[in-house]
């Protein structure tokens, strides 16, 4: 009878954890389709759907974001100046705002004070750390705009040709292929050198892609090709100026930049000529316009604060929510996302750490990237190497909030890195590489499927 | 027991759709009848005619240089002066519905960048540069506009003398007027004509295919939240550095003050939320957002309008009878900025959470 109870006893404790284990176990759709950002999720989908802060900020952490806010959309001034000096002597615009449009993307052209796009430059070889190797004369950045009396670096032309793309259904569809040419350079070029064009990227999810584990980036990697995709998929590794380390690169459509302080500081400096603690040589430092500001004083442009309210308030920029997640189109859509892999790269789910400072506990949410970059083919290559990422590589972008990026952006919308692209379907069709299985599958659609797709991802 | 039935199944039925159409106001105007009415009004009766009349003011405010620039007196001096406060007065209160081409062309900030980039103009005014037209529209944003123009007719203080307008600083006027002229002719052009026509956008709210507006309740929630009526509540009013009124009290620095040469800062406030008042109430006798909410919950209705009338009263309360500029009320008459940001924040919330409710409850297309 003793052992009788002994085994009831026993046999109760492992039903007991069996259920326990069951409970873990969330089934998927018991999460709601639409919290893109999980509690990171905002429902504005007007001209402000990328401008929203998180919920349940502190009042504290709510002043910060609003004060961060104020600075990003601040247009700055040269020096002297009693308020937001510092603009220059070489710059590419005047405020973040300027070119990335109610937080959004930009437009892509140069040198106007709506333009979102600017060109990197290096010479062939690496930096110390493996990264690019800045070009005599223009460091790692054109700037095309310079204050009075000083010289820009040069302007860059855009024009662009038509590329017929025609699908088996005898569809046609017109891409526009750029052409990117440097001119009235105010000093010579130096030998051998490469540029890449980068356009102005939207800022929502930016708090939730610094907190993806790197353990969960690198799971993504398909070193050798296993699963016989064409997918592998890669990690860039980059040098952190301010932390002095070589980190798992995120952000920057090579994932050139690992964090966000990082990121904002960098563009503080290059695109704007606003030095701080994190970035505190003027861009021009080392070249003749940096004369017209090099007075001695290496005191940061921007103040501390300043900086780490601005990183606050893109870390704390929510993720628009996911419209019409039961239309059946974009359900169909949904499916063929997966059919076609897009979702072999433009990875829909995944868990993000934790960030106190931030108010983030561990989330579900649906970025669709896995942060890696990946070989894109030919027609997208900018042939100039950024740390691990090849001139034929660039970073899977996010595709959370497109769909509502037209709205932001005052009804015209552009896409890849470098705007190319007039509309999600261009963008696809200039997929490659790694992906020209995918490309070649959405093709194959019928008509009425390529139009569910491509709603689906509207509806992002 | 049928026939009894269907007659009072008739009868109840009738009943209820009668009091669906009741309401606080005691109209008998259909709901969706009064949605339509305030998008046509407010595109017809608020937006254009103030985009017209902006317009106008333009081109008063650039003849008047253009005299000033041939004639140059204190008088005339001083006729360039009140163009230019009428003109602004007008497009402030534009701000109230900061929707559609005036942010998305860029229309505001090639127009009202702040703070002017005065080490540059004194560059710009030693410099060869031709400061024609075209040279003045390729400038950046922080030397184009009103600010620039109010500096140099106004000077610090407002002392600007006729006399102190140079041939360099007359050239660079009469292209900065012309400029902002053009740039509000084309900010009604959007409004009225392909390829933008937000009239259109806006007045086919809701029919199928429309991009901007694809249901009326998002062009409801757009007029009311951060782009319209709550928008320019939290401009002016946030109590943080990023507040108009507040950084300039906070920091006790009037050259942080909006409109800090001409002294029309206070101005500038004012007519915001006024500008924010005529889209709740509507304008020329048509209809406004409080016709939508008197049908439904007139307590609410007469609760925002109190919310406005309290705000935009209290401004008079730091100009006072002495008619205090703000640029010396962030000094001497702290009390009332303070009590001011407070009556705006009342009005903000009313607008951002009963209000928004609201449509977000009621509006159903």
């Amino acid at each position: 009878m003793k052992k009788f109870y002994i085994i009831l006893t026993l046999g109760a404790l492992v039903y007991t954890f069996s259920r326990c284990n069951k409970t873990g176990a969330f089934p998927d759709d018991g999460y709601d389709d639409r919290l893109s950002g999980g509690s990171f999720t905002t429902l504005d989908a007007s001209t402000q759907a990328f401008k929203q802060a998180i919920d349940g900020l502190t009042d504290r952490q709510e002043r910060v974001h609003t004060i961060g806010d104020g600075t990003f959309d601040q247009v700055f001034v040269a020096a002297p100046a009693p308020h937001f000096g510092g603009l220059g002597p070489v710059f590419n615009n005047i405020s973040c705002i300027n070119c990335h449009r109610n937080d959004g993307s930009g437009f892509p052209t140069t040198g106007a004070s709506n333009s979102g796009l600017l060109m990197r430059i290096s010479i062939p070889g690496q930096d110390e750390h493996g990264g690019p190797l800045a070009a005599p004369g223009f460091g790692l950045q054109i700037q095309d705009q310079a204050l009075l009396g000083s010289a820009p670096e040069a302007s860059i032309n855009i024009s662009y040709t038509d590329v017929p793309v025609t699908y088996p259904d005898g569809t046609i569809v017109t891409l526009r292929k750029p052409v990117y040419t440097v001119q009235n350079p105010y000093t010579s070029m130096p030998a051998g050198y490469m540029t890449s064009p980068r356009l102005a990227p939207r800022l929502i999810g930016m708090g939730l892609l610094e907190n993806i584990p790197e353990s969960t980036i690198l799971s993504f990697v398909d070193a050798g090709d296993k699963n016989g995709d064409g997918i592998t998929g890669k990690a860039n590794y980059v040098y952190d100026p301010y932390t002095k380390n070589m980190e798992i690169g995120r952000f920057g459509v090579k994932a050139n930049t690992s964090t966000l302080l990082m990121q904002v500081a960098t563009a503080y400096q290059q695109d704007m000529g606003v030095t701080s603690f994190a970035q505190p040589l003027e861009s021009a430092y080392g070249q003749s316009q940096f004369s017209t500001v090099g007075t001695g004083d290496t005191s940061p442009e921007l103040v501390d604060s300043l900086l780490n309210y601005v990183t606050f308030y893109v870390q704390t920029l929510a993720v628009p929510a996911r419209r019409d997640v039961l239309d059946s189109v974009n359900k169909r859509g949904a499916t063929l996302f997966t059919q076609v892999n897009c979702a072999g790269c433009h990875r829909p789910t995944m868990q993000t750490g934790v960030n106190p400072a931030i108010n983030l506990s561990s989330q579900r949410i649906h970025p669709y990237t896995d942060l890696l970059v990946h070989d894109m083919g030919e027609g997208l290559a900018d042939n100039r190497p950024d740390y691990l990422a090849t001139g034929r590589e660039w970073r899977t972008s996010p595709l959370w909030g497109i769909g509502l990026l037209s709205k932001t952006n005052g009804g015209t919308a552009y896409y890849l890195h470098d705007g190319r692209a007039r509309s999600v379907e261009e963008a696809i069709l200039w997929h490659d590489g790694e992906a020209a299985t995918s490309k070649q599958q959405f093709m194959q659609l019928s008509f009425v499927d390529r139009v569910a797709l491509l709603q689906f991802i509207s509806s992002l | 027991m049928k026939r009894v039935l269907y007659p009072a199944v008739i009868i109840c039925g009738l009943a209820l759709s009668a009091c669906s159409k009741s309401s606080d106001s005691g109209s008998t105007q259909s709901f969706t009848s009064i949605e339509t009415d305030v998008i046509n009004d407010f595109v017809n009766k608020t937006a254009l005619p103030q985009y017209n009349s902006l317009v106008s003011a333009g081109a008063t405010l650039d003849n008047n240089i253009t005299t000033l620039n041939t004639t140059t007196t204190d008088a005339n001096l001083q006729t360039a002066q009140v163009s230019w406060k009428a003109m602004r007065q007008i497009w402030e209160r534009g701000e109230g519905f900061l929707i559609g081409p005036v942010e998305g062309g860029d229309y505001d900030p090639n127009s009202d960048t702040w703070p002017t980039d005065y080490h540059q103009m004194d560059s710009l005014l030693a410099s060869s540069n031709p400061l024609a037209l075209s040279d003045v529209q390729s400038l950046p944003q922080t030397l184009r506009g009103y600010h620039p123009i109010e500096y140099l007719i106004f000077g610090e203080g407002g002392s600007r003398k006729a006399s102190e307008l140079d041939a360099r600083k007359k050239k660079y006027l009469v292209s900065l007027s012309a400029d902002l002229k053009s740039i509000v002719t084309a900010l009604l052009n959007d409004w009225t004509a392909n390829p933008v026509n937000y009239s259109n956008a806006v007045m086919t709210a809701g029919v199928s295919g429309n991009g901007t507006y694809a249901k009326r309740l998002d062009f409801f929630l757009d007029i009311t939240g951060d782009n319209g009526m709550a928008g320019i509540c939290n401009e002016v009013g946030q109590q943080n550095e990023d507040g108009k009124m507040w950084h300039p009290y906070l920091s006790k620095d009037s050259s942080l003050a909006e409109s800090p040469y001409s002294g029309n800062s206070l101005a500038d406030f004012k007519n915001n939320i006024i500008g924010a008042q005529q889209v709740y109430l509507g304008l020329g006798g048509g209809k406004g957002m409080k016709d939508l909410v008197a049908a439904k919950n007139k307590a609410l209705d007469n609760k925002i309008q109190a919310a406005f009338t309290s705000a935009i009263n209290s401004f008079d309360n730091i100009s006072g009878s002495d008619n205090m500029r703000f640029e010396v009320a962030i000094y001497n008459r702290r009390p009332a900025i303070q009590a001011a940001a407070t009556q705006l924040n009342t009005l903000q919330s009313l607008l951002e959470n009963d209000l928004i409710d609201f449509i977000q409850t009621n509006v159903k297309d």
